[in-house]
């Protein structure tokens, strides 16, 4: 920005402010020796002091303390031009957002590195940002830190695109949500609770893809007329001078003479491209006198330096156990041979030199790259022979559990239940009596040699109709009558189907319940689907109402009651969805009945009218909703309570 | 297959059908545990309620047992009275604590096979059946009556904890007896391979398959939550299910019972249809439930009782450390079960604050404490669709 026109310990200069906004720089308009350039870090900045506006005199005081001084500095600018005032105003409010933006940054580095909280600018915030500096470059923290990722607008977009049932979430509880509730505010709270899935998305997205054997990649392919045709882009040919340097040299050594078409159809015909490949070179393939003098040469000889190969662990070294292996009696397998395999199968050379090459170039990301190279602790602990060892002590821990019903008992009393009070009301000694007299050997249904008449006790009369008539008149079910038993026929039936209805019960968890489908519920697609949204968004609310009803914030007190609205609008919406799905199955009933009825007059015949077949409607709606309409009622409910108590205590 | 152009081959192939597909030539053998609740206080109060006695009961459970074993001769059964204050085996009758006293294998005493021999000459009774029936009435008018009334004054609650587990104890002794194992030895580990349906489990016979049916008429058994709880846990690691009737009674943790082992849960609407409900439901074992629909699909409850007060919580704290339950944030931060010391900042929510702050002047409304914990539990997101 353009400095401003100011004195500084009596001598003119320009005040400015960095372009990355990290200090406040006054320099002199032309040099002499008493003062020199100051620069202020805005990180710095502590106090921030103007003239009144009425004064004269025109001019701000920075104050600043640098973490390793104690004492503060202080600086004054007096602001000269004509237009002094206008000057300050701006320069002012400038720096004011400096100190604003820095003071933001560096709580969020508190807040991730969870250090104590910041005061007002000053000390602990200059810290922190140094603190920000050293972590940024770590990459891995930096996507584990929860602010970061919430304030990662360009992150959330992403994943909001790649993810369309959370994207038809977002907008749709962005479409309902109540006006006094900004975007920002609104989409803080949506994130805060998927945080998860926006770590795993960043993870994702920081992924890339890593090098692969090209050879193997390029495929020769024969057009119509017999003539094989190879595609070949840019980044082939690159990725091949990398993986194999002999090919760049072919290619650096023939390529004046050759053009470059001609050395890559010449290339993918001749035998050091089957070599390089890893294919057997058979006698009949045709040769070429160039590119054949460097079939000799070993690709490797150039690079002594290979890494793994000189650190492979004598446990697994094939020659390296050579020596103590004198008791063999038959050749080994040919991939368990030492030495050179490649007179009889040159592909597994090529393919483990290859995915050598493949992975040294890519970065290890589960070991420090600064630990000494070779067998590290984990390798050297798996390969161990354990079962000589003498076994580990026992580390566990050892939980010092209490008989729980010692500090129980005394608080048996309030806890009674409503059924142990009216147990407690009868008299024991009638109970024991009755109860004697109730399983009496000399009873009727006794046989009368301790065992009883069973088809007599259970009541059972399999001729009679209405069994349920009791000779005194007073209609009462008895034990075993054929209505009971139906009613338990009718009850059980109706558990099955209640079972089947929520699928093979084998494939969901135990404890789960397998999703319902929406044809079993009678509801078409569409409706299905609107609750499905109406119920997603509502949940998105109720866990916004909740987050701010329980955070005891003040400040976000204004949002609680614009927060019921919307809940209460949520039920309306439900409703709707309710209203609709009825006014469907009526539509659906309507049509039944035409049907019905034609079929009657086609026939002739009556047929009988039956509705209750035709499933969906309000009823499925608000029964399968009803978990959620709870949930509104309980959090409306408790809303009106602390309310009433809160609005008692406020002082009019 | 060849098995049926080649019958007379089966019987010397049979060992590794077994092993190899698990094909059975019969059905394994079942044992059915009955535990009937016998608090006097509840069936006092179903009696005068519903038409349903003790000895309707116990006389549909006789039919329901005598249907159970006609299935299949080698099926077993126990019956046990879960009482108040203790858990007594009615069937088989528990040996006489006297030295020479020896249990046949289904446990039966031999005093009480004497006074069948005496007594019962019904020959319209198929004799197993008389017999069982016998012992279950014997041993429960002797478990009546010997009932004092100072017993029923001290306490309300029945003994289900205790019929639980005897239940559970019984079913693994028989399970071996069925079933020996091999060596000594490998007890151990063989006992946990049949967990897993390892291979020791070839070289045995077939293996006996358990249930228990519950018969629930007394509520209250949050003062047993914990050794209920770890009774259900012992069974759903056995692979038992736990079956309950529930004639009467609020009882939480025996639904979770049912769901957690696999058992059918059934509350009968009209309890005098008891028997339909007996055959109906219960009546299928574990290996034929497995082509069969079972009734249920209701809704479980699966709250907890908290381990200070033994009350049904819907929000509650827990031990981080040993996974107590505890119904209210505990004041000195100390777990009450383990001694661990914990951090409860993040347990306890601030009251609610409904109107903004006044200017200058602090205002933090008091509000009520506890209204903080509870979130609503049913609002469960479905995924997206």
């Amino acid at each position: 920005m353009p400095g401003v026109l100011t004195s500084y310990k009596k001598q003119n200069g320009t005040l400015s402010v960095s372009k990355d906004n990290r200090s406040v720089i006054w320099t002199p308009s032309f040099s002499s020796g008493s003062t020199s350039a100051v620069s202020v870090l805005v990180s710095q900045i502590t106090n921030l002091q103007q003239t009144p506006a009425t004064s004269a005199r025109v001019s701000i005081k920075i104050v600043a303390q640098a973490p390793s001084s104690t004492e503060p500095e202080t600086h004054v600018f007096s602001f000269t031009s004509t237009d002094a005032r206008t000057d300050q105003v701006n320069i002012t409010a400038i720096i004011r957002n400096a100190v604003e933006i820095a003071k933001n940054e560096s709580s969020r580095a508190v807040a991730g590195a969870a250090a104590p909280p910041v005061n007002a600018g000053g000390q602990p915030a200059a810290m922190a940002i140094a603190h920000a500096i050293s972590t940024t470059p770590r990459n891995d923290e930096f996507w584990y830190d929860d602010s970061k990722l919430l304030s990662d607008v360009v992150l959330q977009r992403s994943l909001l695109d790649a993810n369309p049932s959370i994207q038809q979430r977002f907008n749709e509880s962005l479409k309902d949500k109540p006006e006094s509730i900004s975007i920002i505010q609104f989409s803080n709270q949506f994130w805060s609770t998927r945080i998860h899935l926006l770590r795993a998305h960043a993870v994702e997205r920081a992924q890339h893809q890593g090098t692969y054997n090209v050879l193997s990649e390029i495929k020769i392919k024969s057009d119509s007329d017999g003539q094989a045709k190879i595609n070949l882009s840019r980044e082939q040919i690159q990725l091949i001078f990398n993986q194999h340097p002999l090919v760049k040299r072919v290619y650096n050594e023939n390529v004046p003479p050759l053009d470059e078409v001609q050395f890559w159809v010449r290339f993918f015909k001749s035998r050091l491209f089957r070599k390089l490949k890893g294919e057997k070179n058979l006698d009949e393939y045709e040769t070429d006198a160039k590119l054949d003098k460097y079939l000799d040469y070993d690709e490797n000889a150039d690079h002594p330096g290979n890494l793994q190969e000189s650190h492979v662990p004598h446990f697994i070294d094939l020659e390296g156990n050579e020596q103590d292996y004198s008791q063999r009696y038959t050749k080994p397998d040919i991939t368990m041979r030492p030495g050179n395999n490649e007179k009889p199968e040159p592909i597994l050379k090529v393919l483990n030199s290859m995915s050598e090459k493949l992975i040294a170039a890519v970065a290890s990301s589960d070991s420090d790259p600064h630990d000494p190279v070779g067998m590290d602790e984990n390798a050297f602990n798996e390969i161990q022979l354990r079962d000589l060892q003498s076994r580990n002590t026992d580390n566990r821990v050892p939980l010092d559990i209490k008989n729980q019903s010692l500090f129980f008992s005394r608080q048996k009393e309030d806890t009674i239940s409503t059924q142990a009070k009216m147990y407690s009301k009868q008299s024991p000694h009638k109970v024991l009596n009755s109860l004697r007299k109730d399983i009496d050997p000399e009873l009727a249904t006794s046989d009368g040699k301790g065992g009883l008449k069973l088809d007599a006790a259970i009541g059972v009369h399999e001729d009679s109709d209405s069994d349920d008539e009791e000779p005194g008149g007073k209609r009462r079910r008895r034990v075993g009558s054929t209505t009971s038993r139906n009613s338990a026929i009718l009850q059980l039936l109706r558990g099955v189907k209640q079972r089947r209805a929520q699928g093979d019960d084998f494939s969901s968890f135990s404890g789960t319940f397998p999703p319902i489908e929406p044809t079993v519920l009678g509801l078409s697609p569409s409706i299905y689907d609107n609750l499905n949204l109406t119920n997603n968004t509502t949940i998105e609310f109720l866990h916004y109402f909740w987050s701010v009803f329980l955070s005891g914030d003040p400040d976000r007190a204004n949002e609680i009651p614009k927060l019921v609205e919307t809940l209460n609008k949520s039920l309306d919406r439900i409703k709707a969805v309710s209203d609709q799905a009825e006014a469907e199955r009526n539509e659906r009933i309507e049509a039944y009945k035409r049907q019905h009825a034609e079929k009657q007059q086609r026939s002739g015949k009556k047929f009988k009218l039956d509705i209750s077949n035709i499933k969906g409607g309000a009823a499925v709606v608000n029964k399968t909703i009803a978990p959620t309409m709870d949930s509104i009622g309980e959090a409306t409910e408790k809303f009106k309570k602390v309310f009433e108590a809160q609005r008692a205590l406020q002082p009019q | 297959m060849a098995l049926t152009e080649l019958p007379q081959l089966q019987m010397g192939f049979r060992d590794i059908q077994t092993a190899n597909t698990g094909f059975l030539p019969a059905p394994p053998p079942s044992l059915l545990t009955v535990v009937l609740d016998t608090n006097p206080h509840a069936w006092e109060l179903l009696s005068s309620t519903t038409g349903l006695t003790l000895s309707n009961v116990v006389a549909n459970l006789l039919v329901f047992i005598n249907a159970h074993l006609a299935f299949n001769h080698v099926n077993q059964v126990a019956f046990i009275a879960s009482h108040v204050k203790r858990a007594v085996f009615l069937y088989p009758t528990p040996p006489k604590p006297t030295p020479n006293t020896n249990t046949t294998a289904n446990g039966s005493a031999p005093n009480g096979t004497d006074t069948i021999n005496g007594t019962m000459g019904d020959s319209n009774k198929y004799r197993p059946f008389a017999r069982i029936e016998h012992e279950i009435l014997t041993n429960l008018r002797a478990l009546i009556s010997s009932t004092t009334t100072s017993t029923l004054r001290s306490t309300t609650t029945t003994m289900m904890a205790g019929a639980l587990t005897t239940a559970l104890a019984y079913s693994a002794k028989q399970s071996v007896l069925l079933s020996p194992l091999a060596d000594p030895i490998s007890a151990g580990q063989d006992a946990t391979a049949d967990y897993n349906d390892g291979a020791p489990a070839s070289r045995r016979g077939p293996p006996l398959t358990s249930r228990i049916m519950v018969v629930s008429v007394s509520g209250d058994l949050a003062h047993q939550y914990i050794s209920v709880m770890n009774a259900i846990f012992a069974a759903q690691r056995q692979k038992i299910p736990i079956d309950i009737l529930k004639l009467a009674g609020d009882t939480v943790f025996l639904q979770q019972a049912c769901d957690a082992t696999g058992g059918v849960y059934v509350e009968p609407e009209v309890a005098e249809g008891l028997l339909q409900y007996l055959m109906m439901a219960f009546l299928p074992d574990a290996t034929a439930r497995r082509y069969l629909v079972m009734p249920g699909g209701g809704e479980v409850d699966f709250r907890a009782a908290c381990f200070c007060h033994r009350k049904v919580v819907d929000v509650g704290f827990v031990c981080s450390v040993c996974l107590s339950i505890f119904c209210q944030p505990l004041s000195d931060g100390v777990c009450l079960t383990c001694n661990s010391r914990l951090s409860l900042a993040g347990a306890i929510t601030p009251a609610p604050a409904l109107f903004p702050r006044k200017k200058k002047k602090k205002k933090r409304i008091a509000g009520d404490g506890t209204s903080g914990a509870s979130t609503p539990m049913q609002g469960v997101t479905p995924g997206p669709s």
